[in-house]
């Protein structure tokens, strides 16, 4: 192989200069108020942003905006399904994708799919699929793709949220919209909604026994769990309070969704015939 | 809750006849069988330079003139080798596909089986005529993943098998197990239905699939075995199914043939021992020696 | 992930039978099928395991190469899982027909390890932020008869117990310059405290009710299942439901209190069996694949 003695080549690898300035992540406190001034061990979620029908060209599409997290969702479909070596010709077939866009992480990520990334794509698969009447769609195929354009914290549950709100604006059928909600545990408190520096920099104290994440998708009107996912250790009651804690966040988030599809269906609907 | 962790042991067939290691009756594949060129070929042999060679791994059978090499099929429970059917074998099988006019079954055959629209009975008795509108219906009497029992009509050229459930006896399957084990293992019988005295039945399918229900009360006839029971099953017949269940695979584990006797004389020699018990090795081992010594006592 | 077709009417009695708490094999709701463990299979890695569940056999091998620390945590080894679904455990996984299953497989176990007491990732430092010890967890499916996850975090254990990392010395010489030195007596290892690794228990809710093992047809009559990883003092390291439906949210918190109260009772035994292993050292039989 010929090599460029010419001039000095750079690293391999290259970092982030984050990495050499900042002290090794800095231990955020775990008492009083929150970076953003909200409450600890409160359901205090972040006030959300969402638009429906950002992309003109997708079925559906979605925007949520919440603190620094912001992600958007295309739904395309239902159309007749590629796979036809499927067996279960009686359910239609969903399909999910979601990807971090490079820059949306302090670290650049790279654009091929990682394994985390198929992590989340699956997670938000199983979330969503309970909620879709797929038997009313023989035959095809329905895709959803999530965009997260920043990460600012509890990406996953929101993109649960904006993909069944972009489901939603699609016309799909589904039995209920599906909303996500995730808590941090930090010893004995947790921050419900983490922001990115909740999510990575907590957990400093190394011996506390509950630190981790609790992950809830939940649809609201039939009281159903459709998703759930934790990491770190915790106790089982700790786990038990977690998702009881998510649940009642997503709650708080359900007028705001409502109000948000309500104002969509309104724009996109025909002024009444005169009749 | 129970969990029974364990080192693993090196298995063992407990057997009391004679070993397979001193039969000169087996070949493997290029093994000459012999070279006098007196004999026809059969089945499982090729003839190269005037000398009958053995194409698989075998047991040989002489009829007459004809030469045949006949596959063992016994390596292991989970992955049974094909099953070649011959008319008149009772199989139990698995609805895969349903065409115009025909269902495909899953019979542990290279190929899967045809079960022709004009070769069941349809509810209404034999003379009934087959309309457009059966054809159409076809789903409601069986569809995927349904099984069914049924005798061998014929066989086609490829080898695929024609079935046909012309006979009360035979139809779809309603609430029990299925247990899918050697074909080989099947002890051919003048009958493979079994009303087993501890109050349960059996169907010994010749391909090796095993269908365990409770003993029916009544046959119902007018439904022409396509109309099966969804409601609960009591507990002690679900005992004694779990039972059978369980004497099956360890009859299969260490190679006994299987048909009515012996499936009852291992499920007596298990009455001792919990039900889920029945498939560590050691309590497996002991059943089955119990058994066979059973049977060698009932033979003489 | 291999799938067997179940007719309509055995599902009924595979409901009904656990409604009875007497499943198809004669087991109640929270009983595992027969297990058989053995460590030291294979003779190139530095750890290994196979675990036999019923029909489902998994094979656990481990690595130890000297890498370099994250930057984020210089003073930590890590570890890396991989599952392999080769097409010998079910011809669905030929070519890429595996490679979902096995990403999800292997995303969980970095959750299930992703907590500071699982490991002490701090005993696998050589020098911080120059060395350490990265260990290679390669899993291996090798038949699959349902319950993959129970089965590999217990063969994951018993390999992670069975694992003997070679010494190391660091020698600096005068210029600052440092060199690592591998003990030359092959006894001379490290072993991992394995205590608080934990173990999964997957709970397959299967009508009203729940069991732990299910097998493939059991697996067939459940909308949804929920895994959770357990350690010895029975804390929660992850959690996950998996599978097409949703769930009531009392039936999961029943469920993380069953599967809090399965997963306890996994380690003593395993632990006593790994140990009484150990024990027999050189005496013992080897089985190996053909048990």
């Amino acid at each position: 192989m010929p090599t460029d003695t010419k001039r000095v080549r750079g690293p391999e690898v290259s970092q982030s200069p984050s990495l050499v300035t900042s002290k090794p992540a800095a231990a955020l406190p775990s008492s009083g108020p929150r970076a953003d001034g909200r409450q600890r061990d409160q359901v205090d979620v972040r006030p959300v942003f969402v638009r429906c029908g950002l992309v003109s060209q997708a079925k559906g599409s979605a925007y949520i905006e919440a603190g620094n997290t912001k992600l958007m969702s295309c739904v395309y479909g239902p159309r007749e399904t590629e796979r036809k070596d499927e067996t279960d010709m009686k359910c239609g077939r969903l399909t999910t994708d979601m990807r971090f866009a490079p820059f949306s992480c302090p670290e650049r990520g790279s654009w091929i799919q990682g394994s985390q990334d198929r992590d989340f794509s699956l997670m938000l698969y199983e979330s969503l699929q309970p909620a879709v009447c797929l038997h009313k769609y023989p035959r095809s195929q329905i895709e959803v793709s999530v965009m997260v354009l920043e990460n600012g914290g509890s990406v996953l549950a929101h993109a649960v949220t904006c993909a069944s709100l972009a489901l939603a604006d699609a016309g799909i059928e589904m039995y209920d919209l599906v909303l996500g909600c995730s808590v941090r545990q930090d010893g004995a408190s947790y921050v419900v909604d983490p922001t990115y520096a909740e999510e990575s920099g907590g957990s400093c104290g190394g011996s506390s026994e509950d630190a981790g994440g609790v992950t809830v998708a939940f649809l609201p009107s039939l009281n159903q769990i459709s998703g759930l996912q934790s990491d770190g250790e915790m106790a089982g009651e700790t786990l038990t309070a977690g998702v009881r804690t998510c649940i009642e966040g997503c709650y708080k988030l359900y007028p705001v969704i409502q109000q948000a599809l309500l104002k969509a269906v309104r724009k996109a609907a025909p002024p009444p015939s005169e009749s | 809750m129970a969990v029974d962790m364990r080192l693993p042991t090196v298995s063992k067939t407990v057997s009391l006849s004679v070993s397979a290691f001193d039969r000169k009756d087996l070949v493997v594949p290029g093994d000459v069988i012999t070279s006098d060129t007196g004999f026809m070929r059969g089945h499982g042999t090729y003839v190269d330079e005037e000398k009958l060679t053995a194409s698989v791994a075998g047991e040989v059978q002489r009829v007459d003139k004809l030469i045949c090499v006949r596959p063992l099929k016994t390596r292991q429970v989970m992955s049974p080798k094909p099953f070649n059917g011959e008319v008149g074998d009772v199989v139990v099988g698995r609805i895969t596909e349903v065409q115009q006019k025909r269902w495909k079954v899953e019979t542990n055959s290279r190929l899967d089986s045809v079960l022709l629209l004009s070769s069941v009975n349809l509810p209404g008795g034999e003379l009934r005529r087959r309309s457009a509108e059966d054809e159409l219906t076809m789903r409601e009497y069986l569809q995927e993943g349904d099984l069914i029992s049924a005798e061998v009509q014929s066989v086609f050229s490829d080898g695929a098998l024609s079935l046909h459930t012309r006979s009360l006896k035979y139809g779809k399957l309603g609430q029990g197990v299925l247990v899918q084990l050697s074909p080989s293992l099947i002890k051919r019988q003048k009958t493979h239905f079994h009303n087993l005295p501890c109050g349960a039945s059996i169907i010994l399918g010749n391909n090796g699939f095993v269908w365990l229900y409770p003993t029916p009360e009544q046959q119902d006839e007018e439904a022409g075995g396509f109309y099966t029971s969804l409601e609960p099953i009591s507990l002690s017949d679900r005992e004694v199914i779990s039972r059978l269940r369980n004497c099956l695979l360890a009859l299969a584990t260490h190679k006994v043939l299987l048909y009515d006797t012996s499936v009852l004389y291992c499920y007596e020699s298990s009455l001792q021992h919990q039900v889920k018990d029945i498939l560590k090795p050691e309590v497996m081992e002991e059943i089955v020696l119990l058994t066979q010594h059973k049977l060698l006592e009932q033979e003489g | 992930m291999a799938t067997v077709q179940v007719s309509e009417a055995e599902k009924v009695y595979i409901l009904h039978g656990i409604r009875d708490d007497l499943r198809v094999d004669g087991r109640g709701c929270e009983d595992y099928r027969h297990m058989e463990i053995e460590t030291d299979v294979v003779s190139n890695t530095d750890g290994s395991a196979k675990v036999s569940l019923g029909h489902t056999a998994v094979l656990v091998g481990i690595k130890a190469e000297i890498g370099k620390p994250r930057p984020m945590v210089p003073n930590e080894g890590y570890l890396e899982f991989f599952v392999d679904c080769s097409a010998n455990a079910t011809p669905e996984f030929e070519g890429r027909g595996g490679e979902e299953l096995g990403t999800e497989l292997s995303n969980t176990l970095y959750k299930v390890f992703n907590n500071k007491q699982s490991l002490d990732l701090r005993a696998l430092c050589i020098s911080a932020g120059e060395h350490c010890w990265v260990l290679y967890v390669d899993v291996l499916l090798l038949q699959c008869d349902g319950n993959l996850y129970d089965a590999i975090s217990i063969a994951i254990k018993a390999a992670l117990f069975n694992t003997k990392i070679p010494r190391v010395h660091i020698s600096s010489d005068e210029e600052g310059g440092k060199e690592i030195e591998l003990s030359d007596d092959p006894y001379d290892c490290m072993r991992l405290q394995v205590e608080s690794v934990p173990c999964i228990v997957t709970l397959c809710k299967v009508g009203h009710r729940h069991v732990v093992d299910a097998t493939l047809q059991e697996k067939a009559c459940s909308v949804a299942s929920l895994i959770i990883s357990v350690t010895h003092k029975g804390t929660v390291t992850c959690t996950r439901k998996v599978g097409g439906g949703s769930l009531d949210p009392e039936s999961i918190f029943e469920m993380i209190e069953a599967g809090k109260r399965v997963g306890k009772a996994l380690h003593a035994p395993l632990m006593k069996l790994l140990q009484q292993e150990e024990s027999l050292g050189k005496k013992r039989q080897k089985v190996g694949f053909l048990g």
